[in-house]
């Protein structure tokens, strides 16, 4: 069978307040310790919806819009860089699984 | 709602949803409150749940043809892989045809619905019929304490009180970390990424595919190059339409390793013996979600406060053992536990530490903790890299030698092993290795 791509993974993901133009993000991230201090910035390859991502300069961005809630980040990053809460339901992303 | 409750238990997966059974059955006044959009929204699971307790909280719910679980298991498959083979332990008996049976194959987003709407139905039947309540899409923020004593939550602006709390809020358990049960950062160590596929497929095809009959299901563990030698290992179960395929992956290896978990999924699925298996399908969801390692150091120390009790996966209670992994039973009993420790505490109207102390001896005395406890040697022994690496790796190199006939004169399958076992490992190492394998199971 076809592999998918992440991107067309993310694309069978029901997200929450899809309609809303401005979301309150529930992952707040330090990307200044990713880019100073961090040795390894491993959450720009653990995270399962890669909403960590590297630019040309070796510097980590964060977005929080594919994000599914699993945690991984919360755990990975052992430099203090992520600030980890559930998504609010009305104002926030995050998701609402049709298999689970 | 201005009253206050007897609880309010906090999230509706399969703990939460078990202790609310429990209470609403011994007319317990009680709030459930789960973030999602319904009760099982944002669950993942690989999951099977394993024993007999699901038919203590619905007794026959084989009987019922809306039903929220999938299959059951009758068929138990134990696969190694290297990258080219696949050699497996594969057990199918008419023992398991029967009622209760020993594991039931779910769907999280499906079965925790379901199961809410039993509570309903018990909620309805008891002395509180209009006073207790499932409330869907509140978040809790904050655990309200008095002094050392649990006495409500808060979502937003609003507070709810009570006289006692269970956090069944998931391997992710901000509130318990507020509690100061467990520690504000938890470390990767104890940690596992899971990601997973459902894969749809007509159903005659599906039934065909795996010898299923009826409901009947199979559960397929795996170990070796599923993970490209990150510890974990991989899990195929069978659904009414669908397969779960996905991995499970240590994060600190993960880490350690550089690679990302939906890279090694996709090879997975492109491994030549798991691609024959399930060609054709299309992939209706990808999810992932951390789960607990069952490492018994990744468990609080305490689970109780005055008025507070954690269960389920925000107590870390999950098991590999390499027979089955255990999460779901675990949330079930432990949610179980939870209310009976409730209702004793309000028949004595004792909310205290000491009274809520009691929920950590009887999970002490349970299946659960006797077997986690009994069971770390098995735990640690299938995170070593020999096991998930060399293992698989030797058994697959022997299984290729023993089924090639050559039209020569044949090796003795002992003279066989030997070769396999020097071109992956030690006869040293497998000995330390099988010493410790059979104490530890």
């Amino acid at each position: 069978m076809k592999l998918l791509t992440l991107p067309e993974r993310l694309g069978l993901i029901s997200y929450r307040n899809q309609a809303k133009s401005e979301i309150k993000p529930h992952i707040r991230v330090d990307t200044e310790i990713c880019n100073t201090v961090c040795p390894h910035k491993c959450t720009t390859y653990v995270c399962p919806a890669n909403c960590y991502t590297l630019d040309e300069n070796n510097h980590v961005h964060f977005q929080v819009e594919d994000c599914i809630e699993c945690g991984t980040c919360m755990y990975a990053c052992d430099q203090g860089a992520v600030t980890w809460e559930f998504p609010d339901p009305e104002t926030g992303r995050g998701v609402t699984w049709n298999f689970g | 709602m201005d009253e206050k409750f007897d609880c309010i238990i906090v999230g509706a997966g399969v703990a939460g949803l078990a202790a609310a059974m429990t209470l609403a059955r011994n007319n317990i006044k009680f709030l459930l409150i789960e973030k999602g959009e319904f009760a099982g929204a944002k669950n993942v699971s690989g999951g099977v749940i394993w024993g007999q307790d699901l038919a203590k909280l619905v007794p026959e719910y084989w009987k019922d043809e809306e039903a929220g679980w999938d299959r059951f298991i009758n068929h138990r498959r134990l696969t190694f892989i290297d990258e080219e083979s696949a050699f497996s332990l594969d057990f199918k008996s008419r023992h398991f045809n029967e009622p209760p049976y020993s594991g039931v194959i779910v769907l999280r987003s499906k079965f925790d619905r379901w199961l809410a709407n039993k509570v309903e139905d018990a909620i309805a039947e008891s002395e509180y019929s209009m006073d207790s309540f499932i409330a869907t899409n509140i978040l809790v923020e904050e655990i309200l304490m008095e002094g050392d004593k649990a006495v409500g939550i808060r979502t937003g602006d609003e507070k709810f009180y009570a006289d006692s709390v269970i956090i069944a809020e998931g391997v992710n358990n901000l509130l318990t970390r507020q509690a100061g049960l467990q520690d504000k950062y938890v470390p990767a160590d104890h940690i596992l990424t899971g990601v997973k596929e459902i894969i749809r497929y007509e159903r005659s095809v599906l039934e065909d595919r795996f010898q299923l009959n009826g409901l009947s299901g199979m559960s397929n563990e795996f170990v070796g190059y599923a993970t490209r030698g990150v510890e974990g290992g991989g899990f195929l179960y069978t659904n009414r339409d669908t397969i779960s395929i996905g991995l499970v992956l240590g994060l600190k290896d993960l880490r350690d390793k550089e690679l990302k978990p939906y890279d090694i999924l996709n090879d997975f699925k492109a491994h030549p013996v798991i691609k024959d298996t399930i060609r054709g399908g299309e992939v209706v969801e990808y999810s992932a979600h951390v789960v607990s390692s069952g490492d018994k150091r990744g468990i609080p120390e305490k689970l109780y406060k005055g008025g507070l009790l954690v269960c389920g996966e925000a107590a870390n209670l999950l098991m590999n053992a390499g027979k089955a992994i255990q999460g779901m039973d675990y949330a079930m009993r432990s949610g179980i536990l939870a209310a009976e420790t409730i209702i004793e505490a309000k028949s004595k109207n004792d909310f205290s530490i000491t009274q809520m102390k009691k929920y950590q001896g009887n999970l002490n005395n349970s299946y659960i903790m006797k077997d986690i406890n009994n069971f770390q040697d098995a735990v640690q022994l299938l995170h070593n890299p020999v096991m998930y690496q060399k293992v698989p790796s030797l058994i697959n190199h022997f299984g290729r030698n023993f089924f090639t006939i050559k039209n020569e004169p044949t090796k003795k399958a002992r003279e066989m092993m030997g070769e396999s076992v020097k071109a992956h490992s030690s006869y040293w190492e497998l000995i330390k290795l099988g010493l410790k394998g059979a104490r530890s199971l």
